[in-house]
């Protein structure tokens, strides 16, 4: 008798994943001349809201090279992929794109990410890195020569912020309240040194959970340190908008500082009242300044009418960074290799962003130590500058 | 349709995959994924790689909460612990590749032996709550201890294999899916034994079970120690993969996609842990190739990329309301159609 037996098995599932690597293998074609820079962008998740602007800054700022004819005749093409903030998904797109194009430049969206693709940025040896991370870790040039940072690094910004105390306040106490992440804890332990070292006295360091809602035992033991400054570092808005109110109605008279990710004038703003003289490091200027010479400010608002958050200025400075050395490779008669690109961009000396950061920059390390403080003013809804530009040696 | 399958030893009814269909397809599988690294760009060799930790993984979860019903929160942890004891012994001891892998199984096995413990008393949801305290205990651990390199973790240098460095995708490939499949196979093959079956006869009705002469205790414990060596290699896996661990690479949320992923795959099948494994770890790749493929430009990307997130929510959800018994189900379906044809029961 004729049997018709339909096999079973779990071969069955692989064989269409393998016809699709089979397709997926011919790469794309593309112009061999575009200059591309791919991106790990975080547009849906936790970090949506600074991804969305960063995406925005990015796009933006390759739409004005191209306008202007590219760089050395070669357009710049952005390729992003979306990836939540989780490292596997930035390491997929890592892959996707890097094996879709050839990627000159590379955008990364997390800490995490920067250190787990090092080892293949340092095998392939043909991108040059940044990222949203301000990680000390990442500031070692010896470590990840081919990463960089657009801005000072988390104990630079506690230093910055430090060292505006202790002009304003010589010998005042302070206390650090950061969340039990990574990110948190990543400048706690050299800014002490710091502090000790400017005069000041760390009256207390208070660890809080990255998600925590309740923290009305950290209020207590706040007071209980009566400190003159708080600083506020590895959040980006909750739970600082608790402790500022109920330190408040406990008549807490301390002042209150954040680090670069939370000085959004939007997530600053959401605490209403509170926000009165919050105060912070931040190395960009902010969508709304006025300054005479940032003419780069000027053609972003006529692009973009409505407030860009500082995500999108770092976004648009990574892409200038990048359309520099590029060009500065490319008039060298260099090769785009990231030993190359690397020491074109430590070549940078005094470099004008356009009016996005106050003052021309140097590039230092892996990082770029400019910062100014500035001040909530809730009357006018905006940050404003409460100190001049810093330059850290 | 299948017919005459009828078996005249014992040996030959006990076989996994008895007819010759099932053997010629096994071939195909074996050939397929011995050559699909030479046609795959790193892309894909990336996501399989991936999808055979998670597999690795989520078969170990399935013995757990699958076969023997224990439901588990702390995968991710024992994942964690393997993971760090390859990176630590890597670092620090240089010892071969398949010993660091067999020490973070065994490490991630003691770790789970005692989040086990409590098993013996608390059933159900609350056996799931007492087993995020691993999490939370992991976590604290490896973040708070120098040895371990603090919250910074710790980089892992490439697996060392017959004096080559296992640093790209293609490479690890090779000894990623070897372990996997061996890992899977061991798996299958366990639900043949008597240990198996007493996980089976524990999930079904442990008070029966143990007036049968099943003694709970040593094998609930076996069942959790099982499942957390599962972690462990895969998690080892995982450490040559991403070459970085930090203890925030086994958060709590990745024990529930490995939950997630057994339960859509199907629990209580080996087939649907690789179901589920392939399914969570795929579907929002595939979700980003579909969105890539939409006539938009760039910022249009920037307001579907949430849709997404949403999409796949929406999936998972479809699949648990059409298909409550998995993947695995709607695979033996579409199996039993072929087998039955031309009737139709």
């Amino acid at each position: 008798m004729k049997r018709i037996r339909i096999g079973s098995g779990l071969s069955r599932l692989l064989a269409p994943l393998g016809l699709a690597a089979a397709l997926a293998a011919a790469p794309a074609a593309q112009a061999a001349e575009d200059l591309v820079l791919g991106g790990s962008i975080p547009l849906s998740g936790v970090f949506a809201f600074a991804g969305q602007g960063i995406h925005a800054g990015i796009t933006d700022y390759v739409k004005i090279i191209n306008d202007q004819g590219g760089i050395k005749g070669r357009k710049l093409r952005y390729v992003p992929e979306d990836t939540a903030y989780k490292v596997d998904a930035s390491v997929a797109a890592f892959k996707k794109i890097t094996s879709q194009n050839k990627v000159n430049f590379y955008y990364g969206d997390s800490t995490g990410f920067s250190k787990t693709i090092n080892a293949e940025l340092n095998r392939t040896g043909d991108i040059l890195m940044t990222g949203a991370s301000f990680a000390t870790e990442l500031n070692d040039p010896a470590k990840y020569p081919a990463q960089f940072m657009l801005g000072p690094d988390y104990t630079e910004m506690f230093g910055i912020l430090l060292r505006y105390i202790a002009k304003e306040q010589p010998g005042a106490k302070v206390a650090f309240v950061y969340s039990d992440t990574e990110f948190g804890r990543d400048p706690i332990a050299s800014s002490r040194a710091v502090a000790e070292k400017l005069g000041l006295k760390v009256a207390t360091e208070i660890m809080t959970p990255p998600g925590s809602v309740d923290v009305s035992t950290e209020v207590i033991k706040l007071r209980r340190a009566d400190p003159d400054f708080t600083i506020f570092h590895g959040y980006v808005l909750a739970p600082i908008p608790e402790f500022v109110g109920q330190g408040k109605r406990m008549g807490l008279k301390t002042r209150y500082m954040g680090t670069f990710w939370t000085m959004d004038n939007s997530t600053v703003m959401q605490m209403g009242e509170d926000a009165e003289g919050f105060m912070g490091v931040m190395p960009y200027r902010y969508y709304y300044d006025q300054a005479a010479d940032a003419p780069m400010l000027k053609k972003i608002r006529e692009m973009r009418p409505q407030y860009q958050s500082t995500g999108y200025m770092q976004g648009f400075l990574a892409a200038m960074l990048f359309s520099e050395v590029a060009k500065r490779t490319l008039d060298a008669g260099k090769d785009l290799t990231a030993a190359n690109m690397k020491a074109a961009l430590d070549g940078i000396k005094d470099f004008d962003t356009g009016g996005l950061i106050g003052v021309p920059i140097t590039i230092k390390g892996n990082s770029i130590p400019v910062g100014r403080i500035y001040r909530a003013d809730v009357k006018q809804k905006q940050m404003v500058p409460a100190s001049d530009w810093i330059v850290l040696k | 349709m299948r017919i005459a399958t009828a078996k005249q030893t014992y040996l030959a009814d006990e076989a996994l995959f008895d007819t010759r269909t099932q053997h010629v397809w096994l071939a195909l599988l074996a050939a397929s994924l011995v050559l699909f690294p030479f046609f795959a760009n790193a892309y894909w060799l990336y996501l399989a790689c991936l999808v055979a930790i998670n597999i690795a993984s989520a078969t170990g979860l399935n013995i757990l909460t699958g076969y023997t019903g224990l439901v588990s929160l702390g995968q991710a942890a024992f994942m964690g612990l393997g993971a760090y004891t390859v990176a630590v012994m890597e670092l620090h001891l240089g010892t071969p590749v398949l010993l660091n892998l067999l020490a973070g199984g065994i490490v991630a096995m003691l770790g789970g032996l005692l989040v086990g413990i409590p098993s013996l008393r608390v059933k159900g949801l609350y056996l799931a709550i007492s087993t995020i305290a691993a999490s939370f205990i992991a976590h604290f651990i490896f973040a708070n201890w120098q040895f371990t390199g603090g919250t910074s973790g710790l980089q892992v240098p490439p697996a060392r294999v017959l004096g080559m460095d296992l640093d790209t995708s293609f490479k690890i490939y090779w000894l990623i899916v070897p372990v996997t499949v061996l890992m899977v196979l061991g798996a299958a093959n366990l639900f043949r034994t008597r240990i198996g079956r007493a996980f089976i006869a524990i999930r079904d009705r442990d008070i029966s079970a143990e007036v049968l002469g099943i003694r709970l205790l040593r094998y609930k414990l076996l069942s959790f120690g099982l499942s957390s060596f599962y972690a462990g290699v895969a998690g080892g896996l995982w450490a040559y993969f991403f070459r970085v661990v930090t203890p925030e690479s086994f958060p709590l949320i990745m024990s529930i996609f490995f939950l997630a992923a057994i339960i859509v795959g199907g629990m209580g099948s080996i087939l649907g842990s690789i179901l589920g494994a392939i399914f969570m770890t795929m579907v929002p790749e595939f979700l980003k190739l579909v969105v890539g493929w939409l006539p938009v430009g760039g910022d249009a990307l920037r307001l579907i990329s949430p849709v997404r997130t949403i999409v796949f929510g929406l999936l998972i959800v479809g699949f648990l309301i059409f298909e409550p018994h998995g993947l695995a189900e709607i695979w033996r379906r579409v199996r039993r159609f072929f087998h039955l044809w031309p009737f139709r029961t």
